[in-house]
């Protein structure tokens, strides 16, 4: 199978809460260890820019549109299994 | 004008009903863009001239609408805009209203608050969703349409202000999104020869058209030409600036 299917394939079998984990490490670039303890600035990489990185990725991964004001209240890993509770994603 | 300069590029336009608005979108057709038009409400008219332009110029032309005062039909919009693909390349943020004639002493807060949320906010609404789709592309040019009376005072309260505060807005942007390779820059006309310059009085008019060194009032052409510089890669290291399209008013 060639590694770009089986990325694929991989990634169509991931659960929820492991894409939401993925959102977090490749967009702010942490590892997974420690994910589910972070908060907005918590880290280097979680700054306004890194923060609208994480959103591109949660709507991509969710295929969702975020409002404006669940991009401001997305303050930590956990607010935003709450978030995305509200565009019908159980975490 | 055919130059091409947008071909392969889609834009959003907002208030293309008529005058300068209208005007950028036939520019950018000719120029070879995909648009996306916001206006306030349908008209078969419009719809009709959108299919000709089409066909004249082998590009796509949509439309959606929203009520620019209600802030829920812009965010509706905006989501509506965000669902399309592809994501846009441009934004011209061109809406706007001028309320008040009279004195700022004989205004009502409510039309200063009324052209504000149409020539400011709900322009700031729509750059807040289409920006994020432009920082994904790491491309984009927005475009905010100010006025010469953001300088000069030279309109109502409500408009000399609020074309002022569309200024700050887009320089914001511009700092905030630069790294992002999205591009910010304001167009700021004097009086031009549309519905909106049609309420100035003669007398009015023609002391406009003095103050500029070129002597006469703008087309809407004219604007939208600067639009489709703004837009195109030729402007690609113009950001933040606000470009005065207004004859030469230097005194």
């Amino acid at each position: 199978m060639p590694e770009a299917f089986r990325h694929e394939s991989r990634k169509k079998s991931m659960t929820n809460k492991e894409k939401y984990i993925n959102c977090f490490t490749q967009a702010l670039e942490v590892p997974a260890e420690g994910v589910e303890k972070l908060e907005y600035q918590g880290v280097e990489s979680w700054d306004s820019v890194g923060h609208m990185s994480l959103v591109a990725a949660l709507e991509d991964a969710f295929g969702i549109q975020m409002d404006t004001d669940d991009i401001v209240d997305l303050s930590s890993f956990e607010k935003g299994i709450a978030i995305m509770k509200k565009y019908g994603v159980e975490i | 004008m055919g130059l091409d300069l947008l071909r392969g590029k889609v834009a959003v336009v907002t208030g293309a009903h008529r005058g300068i608005g209208l005007a950028i979108l036939e520019r950018f057709v000719q120029c070879g863009a995909d648009v996306r038009v916001v206006n306030r409400r349908a008209d078969p008219a419009f719809s009709e001239r959108c299919r000709a332009l089409e066909q004249e110029h082998g590009v796509r032309i949509s439309e959606c609408f929203a009520d620019f005062e209600d802030e829920a039909q812009v965010k509706d919009a905006a989501r509506a805009l965000c669902a399309m693909k592809p994501a846009p390349d441009i934004l011209v943020n061109n809406v706007g209203i001028a309320g008040s004639t009279m004195m700022f002493t004989m205004t009502k807060m409510e039309a200063v608050r009324r052209s504000f949320e149409v020539n400011l906010f709900s322009a700031i609404a729509l750059t807040q969703a289409l920006s994020r789709q432009m920082m994904r592309q790491k491309r984009g040019s927005i475009i905010f349409l100010s006025s010469s009376a953001a300088f000069d005072g030279g309109a109502g309260i409500d408009y000399s202000a609020s074309k002022a505060a569309v200024i700050g807005a887009a320089r914001r942007m511009a700092v905030e999104l630069g790294k992002f390779g999205i591009r910010v820059n304001a167009l700021a006309p004097g009086l031009t020869r549309t519905d909106m310059g049609a309420v100035t009085s003669q007398a009015d008019q023609a002391q406009a058209a003095s103050r500029a060194v070129l002597g006469r009032i703008a087309e809407p052409s004219e604007i939208a030409d600067a639009a489709a510089f703004l837009a195109s890669d030729l402007s690609r290291f113009v950001t933040g600036q606000v470009l005065r399209v207004d004859g030469g008013i230097l005194r």
